[in-house]
């Protein structure tokens, strides 16, 4: 199981996103993807984009200066 | 997951920059996404029009067209637009196809969503 970050700072909704699923395609299941963004939106979307896509959000949580942390699980 | 039909109707900023956010969305979520431009949009796809497109607090269009494209977007411009604006499939940019009314039907028929800007 790969252990892997995505640094999408200072990228704008939708790019967060678009750059999660292109990763995910590198991705196997069971490996684990940490998601930095600063977009306002994102909390909101990663979790719909989970939903939507059947992978578990494990955390989304916002560390301050409007920086979230995700972390999902494939 | 669905299938989503974008309609652009010009090479404004307003035409293109809520086709390829909302495009990008729904790729990234697994979702079917054509793109289709009627004539007077031709001028954006001429090569690099897309790319060099801005917009105050806007995501960089470079990033959404790769990624639309990377996550099997379509593009394909309406070939009433090749004679309108005197081009050939030779000026423009060569990730679009080019069609007709009737095959751009066919394939999104069973769209669940359509946008057009």
């Amino acid at each position: 199981m790969a252990s892997i970050v995505l640094d999408a700072l200072g990228l704008k909704c939708p790019q967060p996103i678009l750059q999660i699923a292109i990763k995910a395609k590198e991705l196997q299941p069971g490996d684990m993807l940490e998601i930095l963004a600063d977009c306002p939106s994102f909390p909101v979307d990663i979790k719909a984009w989970c939903e939507r896509t059947g992978r578990t959000l494990l955390f989304c949580a916002t560390e301050g200066d409007g920086k979230h942390k995700a972390q999902v699980q494939f | 997951m669905g299938k989503v039909a974008f309609i652009c109707n010009g090479c404004e900023n307003e035409n293109i920059y809520p086709a390829f956010v909302l495009a990008s969305a729904a790729v990234a979520s697994g979702d079917d996404v054509t793109i289709f431009f009627t004539p007077p949009a031709v001028p954006a796809l001429k090569p690099g029009y897309l790319e060099s497109m801005t917009g105050k607090g806007m995501p960089d269009m470079c990033d959404l067209l790769e990624g639309v494209m990377a996550l099997g977007g379509r593009m394909m411009l309406c070939e009433l637009g090749l004679e309108a604006f005197e081009v050939t499939a030779e000026d423009l940019r060569d990730d679009i196809d080019i069609g007709g009314a009737t095959s751009f039907m066919a394939s999104i028929q069973d769209a669940k969503t359509t946008f057009s800007f």
